[in-house]
């Protein structure tokens, strides 16, 4: 079995040879610089570090072919590019100044080589004079996308692998958030309702023409394409399930509508923290891959009763644990965790097996081949029962 | 007629309009000073509970927050003149190496809705920092803030530096989405809290402090972590 067939059943809910593994195919299943140099020497591989949509600010690395093969990646990953003029904006700017993507929306440095989100542009907008005012990003720029075609293509040809689309962040909400700030577009959510839904709906509708560039571009070479908005906390949601359902579901709805009418490709929601709460409306608007399962995260951490009631109508990426497990545990129970998230969510295939979001900084090279090796071993299916 | 039932209502629904209208008639009508503001205190108390009972969420908190914070720009000086202090003072930041804050600042916000005085130290704060504002402050209670996982270590260096000086009974409070209870007590903090709603029901246990309202004290209840 291909890694891109095995992909496949999972996600149509059937049980492949083993549980595939995600990684390092989008932001959320990636993997920063210090465990990816760490691997590459316990594998004694070298090569220069690349990263993801050619942004070392977000520090996620774009692995090698050999790096990739050897954690049984069974998913690469096509990704957008910030248009040509943002690109060379940026590489023109002093080292060290803050990074300013196409939207206007950027990082500063915390110290050498951290950066964090702090520029927003709309910070203190609250009218819809102020929206149509603003100098939104061109998203029929085809600079955004003259490489995918190619790619997918060759891709596609190989036939090895399954592509998973990740263009950047086309999230209406957490892209408010980075233009307002997430304490003031939160607020804005409750005090000037009328204006927060106008930013997203203004938002969701330059996330659809890029997003239709980019299926335009793959057509029939892609199986997986990313969107999703972050809406839990470690105990909760952001917001109510009223307030979501009430202003955000609508634009979610019509986004992935949007997706559905112009592609076959499975809709992968990202969401983080414990969005339990809102697993039914994920179903209803046609999210089919839920990601990345906060396990450690209030009522999704029951990871059986997630499989019992939603099982059927979602296939899972992601559960093993980032904020604990990984960084912090041994080999030996990050295969317990491993062994734990497979036993729950692998029976009946879709499940696909990946970290909680990005494997950060500080988890040790060793853990990341412990979760793969862990994952190939207890993910086959003909040895389950 | 001063209308605090009214004012309470107003802080508790975010209205900063209503409330700071309120305040301002409540000051003019000659009200005390410590009815109003028990008016504000009372609301907060019961956003945190409605927030810890997921009645509500973050975008209600914060414009609640919101709400007295504009209403106590104008009893804080009538207060002043009354004599009347804040029940503690907090120092709070987020830790060295991350930037979040909107954690911190729910936390800031609900110890000041709990008449707890805040200085608030901002993001990456080092441990020279916040031992500094110690020295400086004699805060009752240092909160301590991290997002991501990359910065516990920090919250530990802190922690650790806070222990070698002399805090003056200063209680440390760690909270933070990686952060648990059992890490609060590895590192040596003396509470974990797990939302802005517990930070109050925590710090007021450390503290000894009873409800808002006027109530009587609460005995203390020693080391806390929930």
């Amino acid at each position: 079995m291909s890694s891109r067939e095995r992909v496949l059943a999972a996600i149509n809910h059937e049980e492949p040879d083993r549980v595939p593994i995600v990684i390092g195919a989008s932001n959320a299943t990636g993997m920063k610089v210090a465990p990816y140099r760490g691997l590459k020497q316990l594998l004694g591989l070298d090569g220069e570090d690349r990263y993801i949509y050619d942004w070392p600010e977000l520090g996620t690395v774009l692995p090698d072919e050999p790096v990739l093969e050897r954690l049984h990646s069974d998913v690469r990953g096509v990704f957008d590019s910030f248009p040509a003029a943002t690109i060379a904006r940026n590489r023109a700017r002093p080292a060290h100044s803050p990074f300013v993507d196409d939207w206007g929306s950027g990082q500063i440095e915390i110290e050498d080589g951290t950066w964090y989100p702090a520029v927003h542009p709309m910070a203190d907008a609250t009218t819809i004079e102020a929206i149509e005012r603003y100098a939104w990003p061109d998203m029929d720029d085809p600079t955004r996308v003259a490489h995918l075609h190619d790619e997918a293509a060759r891709l596609a040809a190989d036939g090895q692998y399954a592509i998973l689309a990740t263009p950047w962040l086309l999230f209406p909400f957490e892209r408010a958030f980075a233009m307002q700030g997430l304490e003031q577009f939160l607020m804005n959510l409750a005090a000037e309702p009328e204006f927060a839904e106008a930013l997203l709906r203004a938002i969701a509708e330059r996330c659809k023409t890029l997003i239709g560039h980019v299926l335009d571009e793959l057509g029939d070479n892609v199986d997986i394409i990313k969107i999703g908005d972050d809406l839990g906390t470690e105990q909760s949601l952001l917001m109510s399930p009223g307030m979501y359902r009430r202003i955000l579901k609508p634009i979610h709805a019509d986004y992935i509508a949007f997706i559905r009418q112009r592609t076959n490709a499975k809709v992968f929601f990202h969401t983080d923290g414990d969005v339990f709460d809102l697993l039914d409306d994920f179903v209803e608007i046609g999210v089919d891959i839920l990601n990345p399962v906060q396990s450690g995260s209030g009522k999704l951490g029951n990871l059986a009763e997630v499989k019992r009631r939603y099982g059927t109508n979602l296939a899972f990426c992601g559960a093993i644990d980032t904020q604990h497990v990984l960084p912090m545990g041994t080999p030996d129970q990050v295969r317990a965790e491993v062994r734990r998230a497979i036993g729950t969510l692998g029976p009946g295939g879709g499940y696909l097996l990946a970290a909680v979001h990005t494997i950060m900084n500080e988890v040790p090279p060793e853990n990341v081949i412990a979760m793969v090796d862990a994952a190939v071993e207890f993910g086959r299916y003909q040895i389950r029962d | 007629m001063a209308d605090l039932p009214g004012l309470s209502d107003a802080v508790e629904a975010g209205d900063r309009d209503g409330a700071v209208a309120l305040t301002a008639a409540a000051i003019a009508e000659g009200v005390t000073p410590q009815a109003i503001l028990d008016a504000m205190t009372d609301a907060m108390d019961a956003v945190g509970e409605d927030f810890q009972a997921n009645l509500i969420f973050v975008p209600e908190m914060l414009v609640a927050a919101r709400a007295m914070r504009e209403s106590m720009a104008l009893l804080e000086p009538v207060l002043v003149r009354a004599g009347i202090q804040p029940e503690a003072r907090a120092v709070i930041g987020t830790v060295r190496g991350d930037l979040h804050d909107i954690g911190k600042n729910l936390v800031a916000m609900m110890w000041r809705g709990a008449n707890i005085e805040v200085i608030d130290l901002g993001t990456n704060v080092t441990a020279e920092q916040f031992v500094a504002a110690v020295e400086t402050h004699r805060p009752n209670l240092v909160g301590l803030s991290a997002l991501l996982t990359t910065t516990m270590p920090s919250m530990g260096t802190i922690v650790g530096a806070l222990r070698k000086t002399d805090l003056g009974g200063a209680r440390i409070i760690v909270g933070g989405a990686p952060v648990n209870s059992e890490f609060a007590e590895r590192i040596g903090a003396d509470a974990y809290a797990g939302d802005a709603g517990a930070a109050v029901v925590v710090a007021r246990q450390l503290l000894g402090l009873g409800a808002a309202g006027g109530g009587s004290a609460a005995p203390a209840l020693g080391n806390a972590a929930t």
